[in-house]
């Protein structure tokens, strides 16, 4: 028998008990709503999560830190993070890159405006992810240093003379510095400006000259207004190599601030990171990348492990919800199998009828298996359109911002959800169906002819 | 020519039953539905199975048509025993082979009389278009052209046992199996599809088996077997060429 054959005949038989047909499917179609939008929710909290901790750094980044600078031990060669273990790093598997960052604290001054700001130096691959608003990224391979200007930098500048500090609460208070066309000087050597500031003196007596100024281009902003903060938005970025040969021209042999020194109060013949970033190949490698790193003697943290931890928590809310939308479903399937059971017995007679003329058995089990599977089919369907709708409604008049304090959709159907559900309905009426099916199957066909 | 053709193949024996019993268990003893029944059937032939009823008539049809197992004997069709088939292997020798004329026509209400007569095709996988073509000549061979797209509830009792006829033949079927086919007719509709039944038989060489109580009945048959108590008891044999003015109509209900 033909398929489409099978098909008519189950969907001639449904549309005869019409009334009977929609509310078994009208069963199937709250079950599979239900099922739906509580996997929805499930799976928007989840993602939710997931954008907020994007949101705080890239996923597949690991933060690097080594606390040796700080003496934070005591061993005789401190476990200080360099060029050398960056280099280690790289050679992981999995690790994309690795750039150190080197943190300098200098004082910026702009006509009447000054501010403590922190430069770090990075790699040309770090500096590559930083979006800007304008401008370019540094040339590398120059020694001479080029900015790139963090879009909240502006509001630490202050005027030394007039005390005022409400920028936080004024946005328009915020000092209009120009850092593209105007010039900025760097001071590097923050401990001399301030000795030379309040009039300390050296050991000779004599007052202690201010230090030199930098003049230093600003080559790229980055994106985001004052008000839009983002992971580059406080710091001013450079060249790392440019920054390591400016730092030795300006301090010479003389120990640079925030860099070690060895016993007898030099300085090291070579730079100490305390932070590094670590870029991994896939999000599944980094807590694998972290242990290794933490391994080496160094900090390693990333947002995987808050996101493992979110993740766990949310598949837990998401089983929750999609068991309180199963039994809906499961309420449907016993509908199902009992419109099926009593379809049966009214049918007893057409079906020995169809024996008599020679049906084959499997043919009646799979004419009732279609009945109840497109049973299924119907409500799947409407089900997933339901579920739309209860979506939309959901996203339009609950706020997650509201619920979660996160910004987005709170409930998301992605494509293989609906799909995944119209299969499940299908699948759930088939089973319903099937013991009915194979009791059809099964029936004897002198029934029919028994006459009455 | 034509003659010789059709005594030849009236020769050929198309069902061939051999010492059938039929047992019934009722607590410890055993009834008899059939108690040794043989007979052949031959080629072309319309015979009557004629008893009263708990005679064992309509078991004996059943045995023949495969749907009751016998408890002892054979049973030979085209050839082919059947008393040792599975359930689907019978199924599949319904669809191959039988037709089913029934006494209360058995027609699938949802369907129109085409439907109903290009449903077993269907069984077979024949498409939708040439099943219905082939339906559509039978309906009109057993004369309803105008009542084809009529549903099973809006004909009359002789009308859907026409359309039942129809099926039976549409299948190109090796036997046709009749169970009281006229029993919900009245007395004129009977006679008609009596008559129509047996123009058939002789024109298209169809095998029937026609099961009946009605002595009245069973004279429209080439052949009579008559059944009393599971046992055969005679079988008469008629040539009538004009059984329809020879023979008034008696009811002997």
């Amino acid at each position: 028998m033909k398929f489409r054959d099978l098909l008519s005949m189950s969907v001639n038989s449904l549309r005869r008990r019409k009334l009977r047909t929609f509310l078994t499917v009208l069963g199937v179609i709250i079950g599979t709503a239900s099922i739906v939008v509580m996997v929805s929710l499930g799976i928007g909290l989840n993602q939710l999560t997931m954008e907020q901790i994007a949101s705080y750094g890239s996923l597949t980044e690991i933060t690097v830190r080594s606390d040796a600078m700080w003496g934070g031990n005591n061993e005789e060669e401190p476990n200080y993070m360099t060029d050398e273990s960056m280099e280690q790093i790289r050679r992981l598997d999995h690790v994309v890159s690795a750039s150190p960052l080197l943190n300098v604290y200098v004082i910026m001054k702009q006509g009447a405006y000054e501010a403590n700001i922190n430069i770090i130096g990075v790699t040309p691959e770090y500096m590559a992810k930083i979006p800007l608003k304008e401008g370019t990224y540094p040339q590398t391979g120059s020694d001479e240093l080029q900015m790139v200007v963090g879009n909240m930098v502006a509001r630490q500048f202050y005027n030394p003379k007039s005390n005022s500090f409400s920028y936080y609460d004024d946005p328009s208070a915020i000092p209009d510095i120009d850092f593209m066309n105007q010039p900025m000087f760097v001071i590097f050597d923050t401990n001399t400006y301030y000795q030379s500031k309040n009039g300390a003196t050296d050991e000779n007596g004599s007052t202690i000259k201010p230090p030199k100024k930098y003049l230093i281009p600003a080559c790229g902003l980055v994106e985001g207004t004052a008000e839009e903060w983002n992971n580059y938005s406080y710091s001013v970025y450079v060249d790392l190599d440019a920054l390591k040969s400016q730092l030795k021209k300006v301090f010479k042999k003389n120990p640079i601030p925030n860099q070690p020194t060895n016993k007898k109060g030099k300085p090291l013949s070579y730079f100490v990171y305390d932070e590094a970033v670590v870029e991994v190949d896939d999000m599944e490698n980094v807590s694998q990348v972290q242990k290794l790193i933490n391994d080496m003697g160094f900090q390693a943290s990333s947002n995987m492990e808050w996101l493992e931890q979110s993740q766990q928590q949310s598949n837990m809310v998401q089983a929750v919800l999609g068991g309180i939308g199963a039994v809906s479903l499961f309420v449907a399937a016993i509908g199902i199998a009992n419109t099926m059971m009593m379809s049966i017995y009214e049918r007893t007679k057409e079906i020995g009828i169809i024996k008599v003329l020679g049906c084959d058995m499997e043919n009646i089990r799979n004419m009732f298996l279609i009945e109840s599977g497109f049973i299924g089919f119907m409500g799947g369907i409407t089900g997933i359109l339901l579920s739309y709708g209860i979506s939309f409604l959901i996203n339009h008049f609950l706020s997650a911002q509201m619920l979660t304090g996160m910004d987005g959709n709170l409930s998301r159907i992605p494509p293989w959800l609906s799909i995944a559900a119209v299969g499940f309905a299908v699948f759930v009426g088939m089973a319903a169906g099937f013991f009915p099916a194979l009791r059809a199957m099964k029936l004897s066909p002198l029934a029919a002819i028994r006459n009455e | 020519m034509a003659e010789k053709l059709q005594a030849e193949k009236k020769s050929v024996p198309i069902i061939q039953v051999k010492n059938l019993y039929k047992i019934y268990r009722v607590g410890d003893s055993k009834v008899y539905a059939l108690g040794g029944v043989d007979f052949t059937i031959n080629r072309g032939e319309f015979c009557a199975i004629v008893g009263p009823s708990g005679s064992g008539k309509s078991t004996l049809l059943n045995m023949m048509a495969g749907l009751e197992k016998p408890s002892k004997g054979e049973i030979v069709i085209g050839g082919t025993h059947i008393e040792k088939m599975t359930e689907n292997q019978l199924v599949a020798f319904r669809r191959q082979h039988v037709g089913f004329i029934f006494q209360s026509y058995n027609l699938l209400q949802t369907l129109n009389a085409v439907e109903n007569v290009a449903l077993p095709l269907s069984f077979r996988g024949v498409p939708k278009k040439t099943r219905n073509k082939v339906a559509q000549k039978y309906i009109k061979l057993v004369g309803l052209e105008k009542q084809m797209n009529h549903m099973a509830n809006e004909m009359s009792g002789g009308q859907q046992q026409r359309v039942g006829i129809a099926r039976a033949l549409a299948v190109n079927p090796q036997i046709i199996f009749a169970d009281e086919p006229t029993g919900n007719l009245d007395s004129k509709t009977t006679k008609e599809i009596l008559g129509l039944m047996q123009k058939i038989v002789r024109e298209q060489n169809q095998t029937l088996v026609m099961v009946t109580h009605d002595n009245y009945i069973a004279k429209f048959a080439d052949r009579q077997l008559h059944i009393v108590d599971g046992k055969i008891l005679k079988i008469e044999e008629q040539h009538h060429h004009n059984t329809e003015e020879e023979t008034g109509y008696e009811n002997e209900m």
